[in-house]
């Protein structure tokens, strides 16, 4: 238990001090999650939008395959991309190994099945008449996809919030492409398991309370958001 | 303005919808009647451009609508659904939506929007959202967004099913008032042939998808006299006896089961009785009744039977048929 207390008495000193290290190292994840929770939601919430209300031939293969994906072992995600961007790799000549863009493009490859496949879920779940109305007071496409969206808005949030847990909490893929560089490429879950690894438990723990205040926060935001008003 | 031309629509494989030519004309106040599930509201669909048909095509102004219309030919034709329903937000926003699609001006908006809020009464609905409105206010709402984006075409089905009658008459006296203020066509799917009969200038039956050649039956504009009670007017030859308290214009129909068919006179109540010949017999679709159609005189009625007794009197086209029904069984519209 002094073992724990200890930890947990480092982690606070090291947060209320301000480390340079542990505030890098968050500002570097909070980066990566967004920049790859965006990518994936502004490709996976129209793909969603698409499986949930077209009609056509494949779209009970295309959902059978996203929902596969969901499962996907981050490790092999990052298996594979290390494969695709090592020099040898048909995109090795991007240099994005060991970068924080490679990052990017594993967690966006785990979070893009979270929301293609929960949005279709949720949008699914939208009485059709709405996208009825819409079209039939004249709205476009993209109007129509707006205001069925509008109905689902606070599930769509849950999609979001579920896209950027699964990347801020993800390290097989950060850890493979990612290389766990100090100052570079380190993120939250990397450095959590290296520190623990290292015997430094104090920072671990410190890294660990930033992961979940981050989480916390995203929370708190969507339960703001869905306080807002019903109907 | 719209046509359907060879149009056959299916639903998992079923025709639900087979009519070769159906027009809406440009200015008119159409009303398509027929019971639940005889295809109004797939009809209505397919006008309003929102499904396309699996065969056939449809024309706006001549020219053949492709199967995915753009926004621009969607824009002329609007559709309130049986059981409409509204967005999330205000009455006042619902109001507002399709205006805001066609980018009309916030001084236009408020100005259309002023005259249908106040021709179906919704000033005191305005904030509210959907859930604190009935389903007869979302009706009404569901009309009023309609009818503001004034569009060359709209499609109306059961537009009352939800309303009690005062509300049902609101409703159709704004649609009245609406008319009078612009031309537009009008198409409305009741199964209340009261309404149809009120108000459409052109009421086409509809039967498992196919326009029914037998229905509506028995429909006559007539001019009643004054007085209450028992009233005799004249539909061409022959002299309807009728009773109403209304005086003037007015619609009457007789029900096709409401007559009682005989090869001779026959002593009764029924102080309507018609001597004739019968011009056609039509077997309905689903089976067991029979339409007998009669010349009763120069004016045609239609006695519906059941196909036994059709049997049963030998009935055949050119035979002598009697028709013969109650004052109390011609409605008054």
């Amino acid at each position: 238990m002094d073992f724990l207390a200890d930890g947990l008495r480092r982690a606070w000193g090291l947060l209320v001090a301000g480390d340079s290290e542990v505030y890098g190292i968050a500002l570097l994840t909070l980066k990566v999650a967004v920049v790859a929770t965006a990518i994936s939601c502004a490709v996976g919430l129209p793909l969603g939008y698409f499986l949930a209300t077209r009609r056509f031939w494949g779209r009970r293969a295309a959902l059978t395959v996203v929902n596969t994906a969901l499962a996907f072992p981050t490790v092999v995600v990052g298996l594979l991309l290390y494969g695709l961007l090592s020099r040898r790799g048909p995109l090795g000549g991007l240099g994005w190994l060991y970068t924080w863009q490679a990052i990017v493009v594993g967690d966006v490859l785990l979070a893009l099945p979270i929301a293609a496949a929960l949005s279709a879920a949720a949008l699914h779940g939208v009485d059709p008449r709405i996208r009825r109305t819409a079209e039939t007071l004249g709205a476009g496409s993209w109007r129509t996809a707006w205001t069925v969206a509008r109905e689902a808005r606070f599930a769509l949030a849950a999609v979001i919030t579920a896209a950027f847990g699964q990347v801020v909490a993800e390290i097989g893929a950060a850890m493979m492409v990612g290389g766990n560089i100090r100052g570079s490429t380190r993120t939250l879950t990397t450095a959590v398991a290296l520190y623990t690894a290292q015997g430094d438990f104090g920072l671990a723990l410190a890294l660990g309370l930033v992961l979940l205040i981050l989480a916390l926060v995203v929370n708190i935001a969507l339960q703001v958001l869905q306080g807002r008003g019903h109907a | 303005m719209l046509e359907l031309r060879g149009v056959r629509h299916r639903y998992e494989g079923r025709v639900v919808l087979d009519l070769e030519q159906f027009t809406v004309p440009r200015t008119g106040a159409m009303a398509v009647v027929g019971h639940n599930g005889a295809g109004k509201s797939t009809l209505l669909r397919v006008l309003a451009l929102l499904e396309a048909p699996t065969e056939g095509q449809v024309l706006f102004d001549g020219t053949v609508v492709p199967r995915r219309p753009p926004a621009s030919l969607r824009r002329r034709v609007t559709l309130v659904e049986q059981r409409p329903i509204l967005f999330r937000g205000t009455v006042r926003e619902n109001l507002e939506y399709g205006l805001r699609v066609r980018d009309v001006g916030q001084t236009a908006a408020n100005g259309i929007l002023a005259d249908v809020v106040e021709r179906l009464g919704l000033q005191p609905l305005l904030r509210r959202r959907r859930h604190e409105l009935s389903d007869g206010e979302v009706q009404r709402v569901a009309v009023a967004r309609a009818l503001a984006l004034r569009t060359d075409v709209l499609l109306l089905d059961e537009p009352a099913s939800s309303a009690d009658r005062a509300a049902a008459g609101a409703l159709y006296h704004a649609l009245a008032a609406e008319r009078a203020a612009r031309p537009f066509a009008v198409c409305i799917a009741s199964h209340q042939l009261e309404d149809a009969y009120r108000w459409a200038d052109d009421i086409r039956a509809l039967a498992e998808g196919r326009l029914s050649p037998v229905t509506p039956e028995n429909l006559f504009r007539v001019d009643l006299p004054a007085g209450d009670g028992v009233k005799t007017v004249r539909v061409g030859s022959i002299a309807l006896v009728v009773m109403t308290d209304r005086t003037g214009p007015a619609v009457v129909a007789v029900p096709p089961t409401d007559i009682f068919v005989s090869r001779e006179p026959l002593p009764s109540s029924a102080r309507n009785v018609f001597k004739g010949r019968v011009t056609g017999m039509a077997i309905e679709h689903r089976g067991a009744g029979v339409h007998v159609r009669a010349d009763m005189g120069g004016v045609e009625l239609v006695a519906a039977v059941t196909a036994e007794a059709a049997q049963d009197l030998a009935l055949n086209p050119g035979g002598a048929v009697v028709f013969s029904f109650k004052a109390t069984a011609v409605q008054v519209f």
